[in-house]
Formats: C-alpha cells, structure tokens, sequence
C-alpha cells in the first residue's frame, strides 16, 4: 500500500549496465497486467520509447515502451502471464552498442546469464522499497517537534508526569520519586508504573518485611511506624511490633518476656492538655461504652480467595471484605441500623464507616461511603482511598463522616489478631478486621477427608449492641459475611 | 463466501441490492453504457435497465438534487461522483437541502452518494481528494468508509438502506489492490469502528486505504504490541471503540489521508482529549497529509501523503516516550 510503485523511468538512455522493463502503472486503479505480445526478443536492439511489449488490464491495452535504448538481454515474463504492477518484464543491457551482434556481448551481460547484482528496481517495483527516485524527495514533514530537542531541558522531564501515571500514583498513593523511568530522558510512564505495582511497589513504600499477611489499612501512616535502626532481614515475618503471637488464644495471659530491668523509681515526663481531638474522642467512646450493651462475636475466616482478588484488581483486601460486608448487610439488615433512645431504624441504603487512624497521635477519624451498595469493590477502593486522603489532609467535610449505618475499623496491618471495638453511636454494630497470619487449618475436600493446609487466616470481631439485637443474630451475620468472603 | 476485490464487492453489494428491493436505483456519469469511470456498475444497465441505471449529464449537482427528489417520493437512490473531488459541484444539494430536509420537513432523505476518492496513484490535484471531512462538519449527514471488501459491501448496503443522505467514500487505490472474503447475499455492517489488530502499547487510529498504511508500518515495531482502530463510520464517529482502545493503550497516532487541519483526525484527537485526557501517556500525535493540493508528480505526492515509513517513525516516537 505505501508506495503506488512508480516505474522508475525513465535513466538516461546512455547510462549503462541493465535495465529493468517493468508492468506499468496503467492509470488510476489497475493493479495488474496480462502479456498480450512480445515485440523484441532477447537480442533485439531496442531505442529508447520504441514499444518493446503489448499488455492488457482491465481498463486498457496498451504498449510498454522501452525504458531505456540498448539491447534486450531477457524477456522475463511469458505471453498470457498476468502479473502486479511493478513486476519485471524483460531486461535490457544498455552498455550494448547498436550494430554489434547480441553473441558479442561483455562478460557480465551475457545473454540469458544471471548477471545483474541483486536487483534493486525490481524489488522497488513490488512496492516493498520505494522506488530511489521516491526515496527521499522533498523534505519529509519533518516528525521531529521543536520540543523534543534533546538537552538541558529533557532532565526536567523526568518528573514530569503524564495524566495516566499521575492518576494511577493517586489511586495506589505511590511516590513517584521512586519509580525508575523508562521512557525518554528517563519519564517515567504508565508501563513503569504497572511493573512497579506489579512487583508488589504499593506496599513497597517501605522496605517491607514480607508483607502481604496483613489486610492493608486504606492509610499509610505518615511517619513510617518506629523502626529498628538496623533493617530488618528480609525473611522477618513482621516488625517487631507486628508480630503476631501465633496460636496463643487471645485472652490468654501471655506473661511477656518482659526484660528485668528495673522500673525507673519515678516516672518522668511533662503534663500536656489532651487536644481537641482526643478529648472529642475518648468523649464518644465513652458514652457508647455507657448506653450501648456491648459485646463481640468473634468468627475465624480463611483469605486465601480475598488475597488472590486484591492482587487482580490491584487494591487493599479492605474494599473487597467491605464489598461483601455490605452485601451481607442487606441480608442482615437488623445490624445495618441505628438506635436511638427507644427508636430503632433499618435502613435501606449501607453508608459505611471507615474508622482512618490519622497518625502519629493524630487520633482517629471516620468518614463514611454514602450509598456503598452502589459500589464495585474497585469502586469502593477507590472512594476509601480518596476519603482516607482527605482525612489525612484535614479535608473532610462536615457530610464526609455524617449519616454512617455501620462501621469497620481495620488496625490490621499492626499485627493484632483480635480486638473488641467500641460501637460508633447510634450505629449497633462494628466489625474490625484484624491481622491476616498463616495458620495450619483442618480443611475438609468434598469427601470428607480431612487434612491440614497453611492457609491465611483472620478474625472477624463484631462488637454489637445486645439493646438492639442478639448473639445468634451476630453469628448468623459473621457466618454469612466468612462464606461470602471465602467466595470472593 | 466469495473472494472479491475491493470493487467487486461494492459492485456486489449494489447489484444484490437492487435485485432485492426495486426502489434502489443508481444514477452518475457514464455508469450505464460505459459501466462507470472505474467499471463499478460494469453490465448494469443490461439486467437493470436504463431506467434504473441512469446515465446523466455532467452536473453533480443535478444528479445529487433529482436523487434527493426521487428520495423524497420514496426512491432509494444511489449517486456515483465519478471522483470524490467533483462533488463539490453538488454542496450546495447536498449540504443545505439533502442534510437539512429531516430537519426542516420531516422528510428522509434515503440517498447514498458513492465517492471514489484518494490519492496515492498521481492522479493530481483534482483526482485524489479525500473530501470526508467537509461534510463530517455538516449536520445531517453520516459518512463511512470501508477499508475491506467485506466491510465495503456491508457499508454500502446499510448506507443504501439508512434513511439518512450518507456519503460512501471508496477509496481508489483499494479498489482492485484489496481483495478478501466477501460472505454471499445481503448483510450489513454496522457503522461502528472495527479493531483491525490487537494490541496494548499504542493504538493506531485510521480509516480508509490508511488502515492498510497503519497496519503495515506496525506489523514488526521491534516487538511492541500495536492496536489498529479501523473507524468504519465517521458520522457516527464510535466514540466508544476509540475511547476504550485508548483506555487500554494510553498511547495514540491517527492517521489521515486528508490534509490535516480539521480531519477527521483533528476529530477524533479532540474527543481523546476532551473524554480519556486521564488515560494518556503521551501526547496524541497525528500524521497526515500536508495542507496543500495533492501533487501529480509521484515523487512529491509520494513526499505528501501518510508513508507506510512517516508512520512508522512517529509510532516508535510514542512507543519510546
């Protein structure tokens, strides 16, 4: 298709060496020709423009006239061959002189002898190079653009980010600044940031210690979380602080190796009035604690199929298990309500609370999804993150935390496997996700043998309002909410 | 299914037609007699009749103005502009009665305005037109143009059978350079892009015989993996197709072979900036011909028109940004 192949006549007659005959361009739309009659034979002499062959197309016969004057060294395609536009019919040797006899000519340019070096114009004439004389005409729309000049300039561009990496960094909450670039001058580009997540960089923030065990929180916390001095090895399950006590039932009384050493006499400090935040928190929570009858259910749940997912769509687990909590809710819809005084309301819509550590002492804060039975779990990770964003920007506005139906607190990813939360008034539920930990579990196939797997495991806690609902109520929902969850 | 070229298949598609529904008719220079310029409607007037192939004066307007007449009593004509480049003779018919007729009078206007039109043969300035553009800008028309047989002949039987004026570019250089499987009997194609080739790294935008020039200058990009959007219809224009293809690749070249400023490229680039400005990766670069008249001399029409190598270069361009 690129190049309507031109012949290329015609060269000067005198020039010398071979010259191709070529099928003919034979107007507008003609793709091919049919030899109706050879009017030279090889040793004829041939001038310039005398007609050396008949063809025929489907608009037109015609005769070919001779590219060039010398002597017909080959005919090349037979009478009633139809061949494309561009083919080689015949050859002429233009270093022959007119009244020599053919026999006599050169070594080289023997009659029917394959002489010519690889034929350039004929490979021109099937269209896959142009043609010389199309080769390299007038200037090319130059494809260069002005700014695309290599120097001082192209460093900058390497943070400069187009509109798909910076929406992408923003959805993931990825530093930029840390993702090598590929592209020219170094840009970084969407393929990086796809190899960069792909590589587990979303969680890779930090130098992390094998990870991927905990349910993520929608934040980071702002000040990376104490660490070591020295790095942790890479094979550590969890950082210190994280890690999790396997196997030992949560209220046991672990007698911590507490190190002997002895207690300072005194304790030393300064006094400090508890900010706004802290006093308006520790003000709810105990409130809660005075009217609402507390007390949590507790139900073991396998991951595995939230861990494949979450790596699928690219998210935290926490909107995937919001995703199914939300669906469990319109099941249960007794837990997806709020008590007032003596007034009980269910609601029909799930807005749904997210409890957002704000950092440091920074306290906590919940805003909330309005309408999250609207919202895919892709959906629902992306208004997580950007809720948790603004929180953290201090950006909330007053409807961001209004109207919530039921909450989830999610510390997971601080390696606790189980907690009793405290119930966001008038709401009567909250569940916390806690950490996700390998544990040998006893399954069972569908034949009833059993045996034991590694499987990563979490505890759903739900503390509820015993005014509103009972356990049976709870552990149906916890039930439900684990089958949906390992069905994911 | 029958092997046909580019010409045949649209001669297919009108002959079929026209056996099949009695109200088609089609009407241009030299098309009954002589079988049309590129022997399209070739034998024609000898199953038809010179009643439903009519040979006409040279005078687009004339032909574009009794088509829409014949149109409005209920005819379902078919004009051939013997080149696209002569149908500027007919705007005046085409833009402000044929396109605005619904609008003003509820009247359909079922006509179908063949164009043979492109460059690429040193046909010159007043024989390679590619006039798409100009009546993308005109409410009341639909434009579409095939760059397969098969498609060729779907297209011309549903623009045969829309209600509204549509104007059929077939582009000369196809015309006997393409061939491919044709299915037998009537069908229609929808008026919506087609992917041409697969791919995630960058997508290709491109219609007519530039679907052919994109698919080759992409077929072996040092292994990178090239989407080929073939548009089909440019009014409608498939929002949808191409805003998901760029979706998925975030890199785009459009290809046009009419001159640039306001293409149909021009177009499509601004729809991608307006609706998937979040999803690109690069900047959305056009290739296209040059804001000058089309040459004779091969050489420089050559130097004008998309080059299989133009494209090329400005692929690895976004492929390595």
């Amino acid at each position: 298709m690129s190049s309507s192949s031109t012949s290329s006549h015609p060269p000067s007659p005198h020039s010398a060496g071979v010259v191709d005959v070529v099928m003919p361009q034979m107007g507008v739309s003609v793709s091919e020709g049919t030899i109706v009659e050879w009017r030279k034979q090889p040793g004829d002499w041939v001038e310039y423009e005398e007609p050396i062959v008949d063809i025929s197309t489907d608009k037109i016969d015609t005769e070919v006239p001779a590219p060039a004057a010398g002597r017909v060294s080959e005919v090349v395609v037979a009478v009633g061959t139809t061949v494309e536009v561009g083919t080689v019919l015949a050859r002429i040797a233009t270093d022959a002189k007119p009244g020599e006899a053919h026999a006599s000519e050169h070594a080289g340019n023997g009659n029917g002898t394959v002489s010519e070096p690889p034929t350039s114009e004929a490979a021109a004439g099937t269209g896959a190079t142009p043609a010389p004389a199309t080769a390299s005409p007038a200037p090319e729309p130059a494809a260069a653009t002005p700014g695309d000049a290599p120097g001082p300039g192209h460093r900058d561009q390497r943070r400069r980010y187009s509109p798909v990496v910076s929406r992408m960094a923003a959805e993931h909450d990825l530093d930029l600044s840390k993702i090598e670039g590929t592209g020219r001058g170094g840009r970084v580009r969407k393929q990086d940031v796809l190899a960069y997540l792909e590589d587990g960089g979303a969680s890779a923030v930090e130098e992390r210690p094998e990870p991927p065990m905990h349910i993520e929180s929608p934040y980071r916390p702002e000040p990376a979380p104490p660490r070591a001095p020295t790095p942790p090895p890479a094979a550590a399950p969890a950082p210190p602080q994280a890690a999790p006590a396997p196997a030992q039932p949560q209220a046991a009384p672990s007698p911590p190796p507490a190190p002997a050493a002895e207690p300072a006499p005194v304790a030393s400090g300064h006094g400090e009035p508890l900010s706004r935040m802290r006093k308006s928190i520790g003000e709810h929570m105990k409130r809660s604690l005075e009217i609402a009858a507390h007390c949590t259910t507790i139900v073991e749940c396998d991951m595995s199929a939230v861990e494949r997912r979450r790596k699928q769509i690219g998210t935290t687990a926490l909107p995937i298990v919001a995703r199914c909590v939300v669906e469990t809710l319109r099941e249960f819809p007794a837990l997806n309500a709020w008590l007032e005084g003596d007034t009980f309301t269910q609601h029909d819509q799930v807005h749904l609370g997210i409890a957002v550590s704000l950092g440091g002492d920074g306290g906590l804060i919940v805003p909330v999804v309005h309408d999250a039975q609207d919202l895919s779990d892709e959906g629902l990770g992306r208004r997580i993150r950007e809720l948790a964003r603004r929180a953290r920007d201090r950006q909330l506005s007053p409807d961001d935390v209004r109207g919530g139906t039921f909450t989830i607190t999610n510390p997971g990813q601080f390696g606790a496997i189980a907690a009793t939360p405290i119930i966001n008034q008038p709401q009567v539920a909250i569940l916390d996700l806690e950490a996700v930990v390998k544990r040998a579990v006893v399954i069972t196939d569908d034949e009833g043998n059993d045996s034991i797997a590694i499987r990563p495991m979490t505890m759903l806690c739900m503390s509820w309002d015993h005014r509103a609902l009972d356990g049976a109520y709870a552990a149906q929902f916890l039930t439900a909410l684990r089958r949906r969850i390992e069905a994911v | 299914m029958a092997t046909m070229t580019y010409l045949q298949a649209i001669s297919d598609g009108m002959r079929q037609e026209m056996r099949s529904d009695d109200r088609v008719l089609v009407m241009g220079e030299d098309i009954g007699v002589f079988g049309g310029a590129f022997k399209v409607t070739d034998g024609f007037i000898d199953e038809f009749g010179s009643d439903r192939v009519m040979d006409t004066p040279l005078a687009e307007s004339g032909i574009i103005g009794t088509a829409i007449g014949a149109a409005v009593v209920g005819m379902r004509p078919i004009a051939e502009m013997q080149f696209a480049d002569f149908i500027t003779c007919g705007f005046d018919q085409l833009v402000s009665v044929a396109g605005k007729m619904y609008y003003r009078q509820g009247l359909p206007v079922n006509i179908t305005v063949r164009l043979p039109s492109g460059g690429g043969f040193s046909g010159g300035p007043f024989h390679s037109t590619n006039p798409e553009a100009w009546f993308m800008h005109a409410p009341g028309l639909k434009v579409v143009a095939p760059s397969t047989a098969e498609d060729a002949k779907g297209l011309l039987i549903g623009a045969v059978r829309d209600h509204n004026p549509v104007l059929f570019l077939e582009h000369k250089h196809l015309y006997r350079r393409v061939k491919g499987d044709v299915p037998d009997g009537l069908y229609t194609t929808p008026f919506e892009a087609r992917v041409a080739r697969e791919g995630t790294d960058l997508t290709v935008i491109a219609y007519g015989a530039m679907v052919h020039t994109a698919l080759e200058a992409t077929e072996d990009l040092d292994g990178a993996s090239v989407e080929v959007l073939d548009l089909r219809s440019l009014v409608p224009l498939d929002e949808e197709a191409i805003l998901a293809s760029v979706r998925k690749t975030s890199k785009v070249l459009i290809v046009d072979e009419a001159n640039q400023t306001c293409a149909a490229g021009a177009q499509v680039a601004a729809v991608i900036a307006d609706r998937a400005f979040e999803d690109l990766d690069g900047p959305v670069r056009r290739v296209a011909t040059p804001d000058v008249p089309i040459p004779f001399s091969p050489p420089l029409e050559q130097a004008v028109l998309p080059s299989v190598d133009r494209v090329k270069e400005a692929a690895r361009e976004l492929l390595e940004y």
